[in-house]
């Protein structure tokens, strides 16, 4: 009744569900970049690029632009569009017999060869259009349209693709920009919730009857798995939350973690059922509550607390993610501990069929002799874990962290492929924004940045820079003749500045300025593009920039697209150190506090050191990068791993209180336990195992990662924590007697 | 045969509206022809933020033989007080501009193709600055309204061509011309997706000595990014009796 009542309460918001793929949003509005965003943004607005790349043979061919013109018209006709930039609307300032001529670059397209030469010659002198509007080799063309993100992102790409199919061609058309990125990964999330979580569901069911040969043993755990999906995604609207990127992870994981305690019944319950035919159902339910009522309630709260080492993740979606599936697992355990045992109460008995024919396949030797392998060479076991580790942990000093989020989509994507020719052909696809505060007009201060944008563009990584300065000295360029003063230069003083900005705002488009000039003139913004590809890259050039900008008198704020880019980085690396030493922290003092031994805590988590050092260390040797799904990996993988060693201690301690015989008694518990554990292991990296299936690359590459990380915690806890016990002998596991309801379920078996 | 009558009577209506509004749009450019003048006038240009950029203008017009010629100097503020523009605005040719800029002390031939935009870094472009051409437009009575008190026609002018609504910065404005005066108060201009862009309003209308009417306060408010230019006419003087020599490149500096 109670969980019908949860349920429908879960079930109503979740019709309310948003998804959120904005990457920004995932940042509180506390950090750095996104303050410094917002400042620019006063002055400057917070419109988004998108990129447009044509790519034919030669673009300057008379069709091509026809289709540049027709299609970079139709967005200036679109006021979804800010400002449209092409080989039409950028500017070519010349002087011509003492005028100063402002025209588009392409006025005319050329019909004739001679007039195309003409004209590449005249781009090739204009550094407003070469390298930024077409590449030097004149292969790709580029449309850059700005939006103010007032129209939604599904109608404003909607608007680019009917543009763009309106004026069909031979060219390839690549797009890149946020609204894009957005689009697709809305769309990614929706399309893998609605692949992913039948699939997942349907193979779980599968595994579970595989595993058990029960329709109550199979339909009652999946069902636990249901209810808490729902509970799960029905919290998310409930609190007021956005579905984002990182939680299409959710539904999987409650998948693999809300059956463990259905399973960890179930498989007692036909143990049990096995070695005592007689005993009636009730009976039965009772002695497998009271058997495994403690462990199971130590497995759910030592999960819980390592899933909610995600609430100190600085990325918002990994603490609302934290915060839903710890709920979540939290009501798994609950219905398992209530809800599955009345419901077998009810159904009644099965034969023992079921577990005889477990019991004497695969998992019955493969423990066997597991277990025996532990028992009779501890060191050897030891060492050869100690050896692995040491290989595969070393890994860890070659990861690399993401430095962008563009690999949220597959690599051959046209979104990656436009970027990788605005790197490759247009000075590259990242920004960084310096924002200098005061009089903008101060010829001081224009040619300081000026002398800026010099020594950027000695950086290999910088394209190009522009700012007022760069325009300033264009003008200066129409104004007077080569070799005389003033040529190419800025003027001396701020009254000849603000003459040159109101010359340019009567002979063309003052617009044009509002990229580096704020309506009061006292904000100027300069643009440095470049490209990166890693982490390191672009901390090396903020580092140059620093300490560039260190005796710049003005006030001056660094922001752009790409520091919230390099935020994220860095707020995953760091999130990941502080959800890992969280989830550690937890797990040791949960450990040391459920087994009363400091002891205990430090061996427990000897399992999860290796796993997840080793699983990093994976990463690094398989050139995996840590980015915002992978960096989750830790704070899960502890939480399910913990699980096996808990289990295994339990069994172990509990063998000890009949025998003083520490080989026959860790022998008994690994084969005991283990198929519980390897059942559940299992069921765990089947589930995670469907998120290969992901529209998103780097969630295949967690579920590769989670399923390793998972395996390394299984055989940790049924090899090295025995060989351990074997060679430690810790008083933990051996200070009590049985009691008398623990003494006839472990009796017989 | 019916059919046909009745799409005769709707082409004939048809005409007769267009007509009408023609001549309605036509007889309110005749009410507000002045001619040759002189004036001083200030520019406010407002943000969205409310922050405000001053300029104060002077403009002297007058109509010659194969153009009207139009200085305008700037007053204020001081970093460009003394910039002036010269416009030889043409009826059948792109105009010519020239700009004497005191801080190089030079005078220099400027060459524009953006008609449609903005005027000194207002919201009133440069196609507001000068007289529409009527050739260009298709007009059309749509309504009659009635604007603060004043019974007014609702004229929407259309541009002929894309390339001409690309070249006057709209695709169409709706004028609220008064039925008893033939002044216009307010015109609405529709961008190239025909959504409102800005609202043009039109105060403080005098009669001149030649019986024209000139209006004294024009507010442009763009309200798809919120800001706001004013022109107020703080002196103006019907007629000007500068000699053409003065509206030479040569001269412009002198002005």
């Amino acid at each position: 009744m109670l969980t019908g009542i949860i349920l429908l309460a879960a079930i109503i918001p979740l019709t309310n569900t948003k998804i959120n793929s904005n990457l920004e949003s995932y940042m509180p509005d506390t950090m750095l970049s996104k303050i410094n965003n917002k400042k620019i943004g006063e002055f400057f607005g917070n419109d988004e690029t998108m990129l447009l790349v044509l790519e034919n043979e030669d673009v300057l061919q008379p069709a091509t632009l026809k289709r540049i013109q027709n299609i970079s018209e139709s967005f200036m006709m679109n006021d979804a569009f800010e400002q449209v930039l092409s080989l039409f609307q950028t500017k070519n300032i010349q002087s011509d017999d003492g005028m100063m001529v402002v025209t588009p670059v392409v006025e005319n397209i050329p019909e004739q060869p001679a007039e195309r030469e003409a004209l590449r010659e005249s781009i090739r002198k204009n550094d407003l259009a070469y390298g930024l509007v077409v590449s030097e080799d004149f292969r790709y063309a580029m449309i850059m349209l700005t939006t103010d993100q007032q129209m939604p992102d599904v109608e404003l790409m909607e608007q680019i693709h009917q543009i763009i199919g309106k004026y069909p061609g031979n060219e390839k058309v690549y797009m890149t920009g946020q609204p894009y990125l957005r689009t697709e990964a809305n769309d990614k999330i929706a399309l893998d919730l609605m692949v992913l979580l039948p699939i997942g569901l349907c193979v779980m069911l599968i595994f579970l009857w595989i595993s058990f040969r029960e329709f109550k043993a199979m339909i009652l755990p999946f069902s636990v798995v249901v209810f808490s999906i729902i509970l799960a995604m029905g919290l998310i609207p409930a609190l007021g939350w956005e579905l984002s990127l990182i939680g299409v992870l959710i539904p999987i994981m409650m998948i693999a973690i809300a059956n463990n305690y259905g399973v960890y019944f179930v498989a007692r319950y036909q143990e049990i059922n096995y070695y005592h035919p007689g005993r009636n159902i009730a009976k039965i339910v009772q002695e497998v509550i009271a058997y495994l009522k403690k462990p199971m309630i130590l497995c759910g709260l030592t999960t819980i607390a390592g899933v909610l080492g995600l609430v100190v993740h600085l990325l918002i979606p990994a603490r609302q993610m934290g915060v839903v599936t710890s709920i979540a697992i939290a009501f798994a355990l609950l219905l398992s501990l209530t809800y599955i045992p009345a419901l077998f109460s009810i159904i009644g008995k099965s034969t023992k069929k079921q577990y005889k024919q477990v019991n004497e396949g695969f998992f019955h030797h493969l423990l066997s002799h597991v277990g025996k392998l532990a028992t009779n060479s501890p060191k050897r076991m030891s060492i050869f874990f100690i050896v692995s580790f040491l290989l595969l942990s070393g890994g860890v000093f070659k990861i690399h962290v993401a430095p962008d989020s563009n690999k949220i989509l597959p690599e051959d994507h046209g979104f990656n492929r436009a970027i990788r020719i605005a790197d490759e052909h247009f000075g590259g696809s990242k920004t960084i924004d310096i924002m200098f505060e005061g009089d903008a007009t101060d010829p001081a201060l224009l040619k300081r940045i000026d002398e800026y944008s010099h020594r950027l563009e000695q950086n290999p990584l910088v394209g190009r820079t522009a700012s007022l300065s760069m325009m300033i000295k264009k003008i200066s360029m129409a104004l007077h003749e080569p070799g005389e003063p003033g040529y190419n230069e800025i003027p001396e003083d701020n009254f000849a500045v603000s003459q040159y900005l109101e010359l340019y705002g009567m002979s063309a488009d003052i617009a044009d300025f509002e990229r580096f000039i704020s309506f009061d003139y006292m904000h100027t913004l300069m643009t440095v593009q470049y490209q990166a590809a890693s982490l390191p890259d672009v901390e090396g050039l903020l580092q140059d920039i620093s300490e560039m900008l260190k005796d710049e008198p003005q006030p001056y704020v660094v922001g752009g697209a790409s520091l919230i880019d390099k935020e994220i980085s860095q707020s995953v690396e760091i999130g990941q150190y502080y959800s890992l030493l969280f989830a550690f922290l937890a797990i040791l003092i949960l450990l040391s506090i459920i087994f009363k031994s400091v002891t205990a805590g430090v061996m427990g988590s000897l399992p999860l050191v290796f796993a997840v050092f080793c699983t990093f260390g994976l990463m690094g040797w398989v050139g995996i990068e840590l980015n915002i799904v992978t960096a989750l990996l830790s704070s899960i993988s502890i939480g399910l791993g913990v699980d096996f060693t808990i289990q295994v201690f339990w069994r172990i301690k509990t063998e000890l209180m009949y025998t003083d015989n520490w080989q026959k008694a860790i022998d008994k518990a690994v084969r005991g336990i283990g198929r519980g554990i390897t059942i559940n292991a299992f069921s765990v990296m089947i589930g995670f195992s469907v998120l290969f299936l992901s529209a998103f690359p780097f969630i295949q590459s967690f579920a590769f990662l989670i399923i390793i990380s998972l395996f390394l915690c299984l055989i940790s806890a049924l090899a090295l924590i025995p060989a351990l016990c074997m060679i430690l002998k810790p008083k933990f596991l051996n200070d009590q007697r049985p009691t008398s309801k623990v003494k006839c379920l472990t009796s017989k078996v | 045969m019916k059919t046909t009558i009745i799409s005769i009577l709707i082409f004939c209506a048809f005409a007769l509206t267009a007509q009408n509004a023609r001549e309605i749009s036509h007889k309110y450019m005749n009410a507000t022809e002045v001619g040759d003048m002189e004036m001083i006038s200030t520019i406010n240009i407002y943000d969205a933020k409310g922050n405000v950029r001053t300029r104060q203008i002077s403009t002297a017009s007058r109509k010659f033989s194969e153009s009207t010629k139009m200085l305008i100097r700037f007053l204020a503020p001081a970093d460009v007080k003394g910039t002036a523009l010269l416009v030889y605005d043409y009826e059948d040719q792109d105009d010519s501009q020239w700009i004497y800029m005191p801080a190089l002390r030079k005078v220099r031939r400027i060459v524009s193709t953006e008609k449609g935009k903005n005027f000194m870094g207002s919201e009133f472009t440069n196609a507001d600055m000068s007289r529409p051409n009527q050739q260009d437009f298709d007009y059309q009575l749509i309504g009659e309204t009635t604007l603060e008190g004043r019974k007014c026609w609702k004229i929407k002018a259309t541009g002929k061509t894309d390339a001409l609504k690309l070249q006057n910065g709209f695709s169409s404005n709706i004028s609220y011309i008064d039925q008893q005066t033939f002044l216009c108060y307010k015109i609405e201009y529709f961008d190239m997706s025909d959504k409102l862009h800005r609202i043009q309003y039109i105060t403080d209308y005098k009669k001149q000595t030649n019986g024209k009417y000139f209006a004294y306060r024009m507010t442009m408010q763009n309200v798809q990014n919120n800001r706001k230019s004013e022109m107020i006419v703080d002196k103006f003087q019907s007629g000007s009796k500068l000699p053409e020599n003065t509206f030479s490149p040569a001269m412009i500096d002198k002005f």
